[in-house]
């Protein structure tokens, strides 16, 4: 079991000592009972930070988007970043370390083991018709504050998909860590949902997938939350096509355009087709971008499926290691080729 | 910019295309395509008249770019290329459509075919378009040879480079050069002693001033492509030194530790520190480290004592030596296929069951016996022999599915030397065919049954073990339908030949491919039987598939002339359909570097740089890229686009 006030404290310290610059983590939201995610730079803030089952979000976003505004106002960084990172989080830092987009010494990793437990689906608890004010992990219970009192209901009836699968709960990368290291615990099989939605025939499941990407609006916001979407011109969009001083009339001219803007099903479905692939041996399940649809597309059955191809095909699992090799870079001699056949 | 006037030339190629494809129709649908001015068929553009009206259409409607529907880019890129370069083109806005192999030859029904054969056609139109005139790289060259494996094949093609006045560095993984040749006694169809012919050769790499061999040594990396390689190669110790040892045998002879003599396949013995045979080169002994009791620390030293000259250094460390060449053979050779896979045939645990090579072994004069045919159980002159042959070949349900090529010969040459040493014996050879093509094959094979009186019997041997001192071979001859069993002294398996040991890391190390049965594979089995499919690196001998003496001999020779011819242009040019960087686009994250499979990538200031030389434009880092940050020029993404387009629509 965690005690909030160590996070707080290591914050703290860190702040103090000025051995970062700044620490990622959540705070309680205006609204309700959930956290959002807040970057703190003051000591006197770390009493802020919280650590709840609301604490869904992927902070590694962030340092992606500080690395971003970093390289805009053309800036080095004097002092590592540290941030609050659930073990699929740590995980995804080591993909982008990985790819070069920071460096180990960039970040101070202030790793939360999930322990038994994970986030909360909000979507669960509201099928319980529970209003709640606020959240708190207990050992095996989340403990929820409503109106007619606290109310303690088994976390694994209310846990997102994705942690009851969740196969490394501790984040195995970290500068400094929180929690027990409980990996290896099985709360439901590996994909599972996956396992589920295709004991469907090839029929249904297209219509399935006809049906979802009509509902698609293409806000973008999947690619937005996704810390893997870092590119600065994406494939699948023409409008932000970057011009610099090296670029071409030719190129400005003969950009391609691989997707239409507008949000009809079969550009809908070549955008989110490109996005999984892009994502194949990169995305590490944290189902963010599932989280944030506005119209409830279930992204995370396409990403668990690359998953899956990519364990069983290749034995490879994405964020395992910084200096390992990544997944569509590499070519193994015993690769099985089995589409091919 | 104004439009691009584009040419199409639609080939019949007899009728390896017009029989499934309707080349009138494709001809016509090209001529109604944007951009397109002019569209012609021909019987085969190929040919003299073919081309000349490629080279006339250019100039007559003032072309901008061509398209040829025709067979693969591999036959005749190159010849329409030259065509759009002598009509005053670049080279390069010159387009292939595949309407062959990748239509014709793999479709039945014609509509269809015609249908894609047009798609095809139209895609290239739409890529030539936007293909950019390109120069091709000139790339300096560096005059040096690297050979790897000293057997004949490896020694012959180093000889016959050196002799051109090209240095050449001759690697060895062995302590001598030499090979399985060394092994036999004496060779057919003219039965000249083996190691006789062989010998000279031998001191003639080692004395000559343009060779440099490196003996017990091994290829480890090998980087750059053709006209300039960087090769690693690690030099083992042997703990002797070469230029003090005087072969005296007085380290040997002191040696408490006996192992199994490579060189006699176990036939006899040798020490932990040994020589190979006498006339080794480089005449020097060999401290085989893994028989050693101990080196470090040193758990025995008696040799060291025994030596007066102090040849022996038990601090020699092993040594990487980095070189640059320019081309590279490959020679790296056979291993017979093992007797443990033959359980019919005892499965190499039947005493007096031995393999071809041990044969050569027995009957040779600096072999086990001295040259006097012994069975090895015994002792005793063996008067019952049975010869196997095609033991592991042609046997594509359990073994190897190819012909071993040689074996039929040798084995003759075996029953006719087993004659001539025990004239008194018997020889039965048992047979599926015999294949004796070759100058004075089938005449050798012929004295072998006539004048030596070999029996040669038509089938399989079922079975063979041990019984009464004796083994006995149960087997069928299919002439007359009758089963035999003989009782013999020894027997002798032809087995199959294999690549050697190693082949696979080698063709790793040096990216060239290898054929289903493993040996290194050709780059087309006609026209182009001694390159490999990378440039600069040529095949020569048994590695490259199971050969005989005069053949190896041969293709050795003519891979050494690939090489001469090679290193004696000024510069090499290469292809300038590289990758090419979009900077703005690129993130750093060496994705692309890991991808490439000839190191053209590095990293500097954070974004990826294509070293052209080393490029060969296979797209494999265009394809990794999640941002289109890197593409292979002429194969951009856009034109990749509109070639998608173009076959959707």
């Amino acid at each position: 079991m965690i005690n909030i006030q160590d996070m707080r404290d290591t914050a703290r310290g860190l702040l103090t000592k000025k051995e970062v610059r700044a620490v990622i983590g959540y705070r309680r939201s205006t609204n309700g009972m959930l956290a959002e995610p807040v970057v703190i730079t003051d000591p006197a803030q770390a009493d802020e930070l919280i650590w709840d089952p609301t604490c869904f979000h992927n902070l590694s976003l962030y340092l992606v988007e500080d690395r971003k505004f970093l390289t805009h106002v053309r800036k080095t960084a004097d002092a590592p970043i540290a941030i609050v990172a659930k073990g699929c989080d740590a995980r995804s830092i080591v993909v982008l370390m990985q790819e070069h987009y920071f460096e180990r010494k960039d970040v101070y990793i202030i790793g939360m083991s999930c322990e038994g437990s994970g986030v909360l689906d909000e979507r669960k608890l509201a099928a319980k018709g529970i209003r709640a004010t606020d959240a708190a992990f207990d050992g095996d219970d989340f403990v929820f504050a409503t109106a007619q009192g606290e109310q303690r209901i088994a976390a694994r009836e209310v846990m997102a998909d994705r942690c009851l699968e969740c196969r490394e709960p501790f984040p195995k990368e970290h500068n400094a860590v929180l929690g027990e290291n409980k990996t290896g615990r099985e709360l439901n099989a590996p994909f599972t949902a996956l396992h589920r939605f295709e004991e469907l025939d090839a029929g249904a499941r297209w219509k399935f997938w006809e049906h979802q990407f009509e509902r698609c609006i293409r806000c973008f916001a999947c690619r937005s939350v996704c810390p893997m979407c870092y590119c600065e011109e994406c494939v699948v969009d023409s409008i932000s096509f970057p011009v610099t001083g090296q670029t071409s009339a030719e190129e400005k001219a003969n950009r391609v355009r691989w997707i239409e803007r507008s949000a009809t099903r079969p550009e809908n479905m070549t955008y989110h087709m490109t996005r999984v692939l892009h994502l194949a041996g990169r995305c590490i399940d944290c189902n963010e971008c599932e989280r944030v649809c506005p119209v409830n597309i279930p992204l995370r059955l396409l990403n668990n499926k690359m998953e899956r191809e990519a364990r069983e095909e290749f034995g490879y699992e994405p964020g395992a290691s910084i200096g390992g090799p990544s997944l569509t870079a590499s070519f193994l001699d015993t690769d099985p080729g089995k589409f091919i056949r | 910019m104004t439009k691009k006037r584009t040419g199409v030339f639609v080939c019949h190629c007899g009728n390896n295309i017009a029989a499934t494809v309707d080349v009138t129709k494709v001809k016509d649908a090209m001529a109604n395509e944007e951009g397109v001015v002019f569209s012609q068929d021909y019987v085969y553009m190929c040919s003299d008249p073919g081309q000349n009206s490629v080279i006339d259409a250019i100039k007559d409607n003032n072309l901008d770019n061509v398209v040829i529907s025709c067979c693969s880019p591999n036959l005749h890129e190159k010849t329409f290329r030259d065509n759009a370069k002598m009509a005053g083109l670049n080279s390069f806005t010159c387009e292939i459509a595949n309407i062959r192999e990748q239509c014709a030859w793999v479709h039945k029904d014609k509509d269809e075919a015609t249908a894609k054969a047009i798609k095809i056609s139209r895609s290239a139109v739409r890529r030539a378009g936007r293909d950019q005139a390109l120069e091709p790289i000139a790339v300096p060259v560096t005059r040096k040879a690297l050979v790897i494996g000293g057997g004949i094949a490896g020694i012959q093609a180093a000889l016959d480079i050196a002799n051109a006045g090209v240095e050449v560095i001759l690697v060895e993984k062995l302590a001598t050069i030499g090979g399985h040749m060394l092994q036999l006694s004496e060779t057919f169809p003219t039965l000249d002693c083996s190691q006789c012919i062989l010998s000279p050769k031998m001191v003639e790499v080692s004395r000559h001033p343009k060779i440099k061999l490196m003996t017990y040594s091994e290829v480890q990396e090998v980087s750059g492509s053709v006209g300039n390689f960087k090769v690693k190669i690690l030099k083992k110790p042997t703990y002797v030194d070469p230029e003090l040892c005087k072969i005296c045998d007085d380290c040997a002879s002191v040696c408490p530790v006996v192992v199994p003599n490579e060189h006699d396949l176990g036939l006899t013995a040798r020490r932990a520190i040994h020589i190979p045979f006498a006339q080794a080169i480089p005449a020097s002994y060999t401290l085989d480290e893994s028989a050693c009791l101990g080196l470090n620390p040193v758990r025995c030293g008696k040799c060291k004592d025994a030596c007066d000259v102090g040849a022996i250094n038990y601090d020699m460390q092993p040594q990487t030596i980095t070189e640059e060449v320019g081309a590279i053979v490959v020679a790296t050779g056979f291993d017979l296929y093992a007797q443990e896979h033959m359980n019919e045939m005892g499965g190499g645990k039947v005493e007096d069951v031995l393999d071809g090579l041990q044969f050569e072994r027995l009957c040779s004069a600096s072999g086990a016996t001295k040259g006097h045919v012994l069975r090895p159980s015994d002792r005793t002159v063996p008067k019952e022999v049975v010869f196997i042959q095609c033991v592991g070949s042609r046997d594509p349900a359990q073994h190897c599915a190819y012909c071993s090529k040689i074996c039929c010969m040798y084995t003759a040459k075996h029953a006719r030397l087993y004659k001539h040493h025990v004239p008194d014996g018997r020889a039965y050879v048992f047979y599926i065919d015999i294949r004796s093509g070759g100058k004075g094959y089938e005449e050798f094979v012929q004295r072998a049954m006539e004048d030596d009186g070999t029996i040669y019997l038509r089938g399989r041997v079922s079975k063979l073990y041990r019984k009464n001192g004796k083994v006995r071979v149960l087997g069928t001859d299919t002439l007359t339908g009758q089963n035999v069993e003989i009782d013999a002294d020894m027997v002798v398996l032809a087995l199959a030949m294999e690549p050697s040991k190693g082949t696979g890391e080698i063709a790793k190390t040096l990216k060239i491919g290898r054929d289903k049965d493993g040996f290194l594979a050709e780059s087309h089995p006609k026209l182009k039987p001694v390159e490999s499919v990378t440039a600069g690196i040529f095949l020569a001998g048994c590695a490259q598939a199971p050969k005989d003496i005069p053949e190896t001999v041969a293709q050795a020779g003519a891979a050494a002339s690939k090489v001469i011819g090679l290193l004696s242009q000024p510069t090499l040019s290469h292809a300038p359909t590289v990758a090419r960087v979009r900077n703005s686009h690129c993130s750093g994250c060496e994705m692309c570097v890991t991808a490439c499979p000839y190191n053209a990538i590095h990293l500097e200031h954070g974004k990826a740089v294509v070293n052209e030389v080393l490029c060969e434009g296979c797209g494999s880092c265009s394809a990794t890229c999640l941002r289109a940050a890197i593409e292979v020029k002429n194969a951009t993404a856009l034109q990749i686009h509109e070639m998608i387009e173009a076959c959707l629509a």
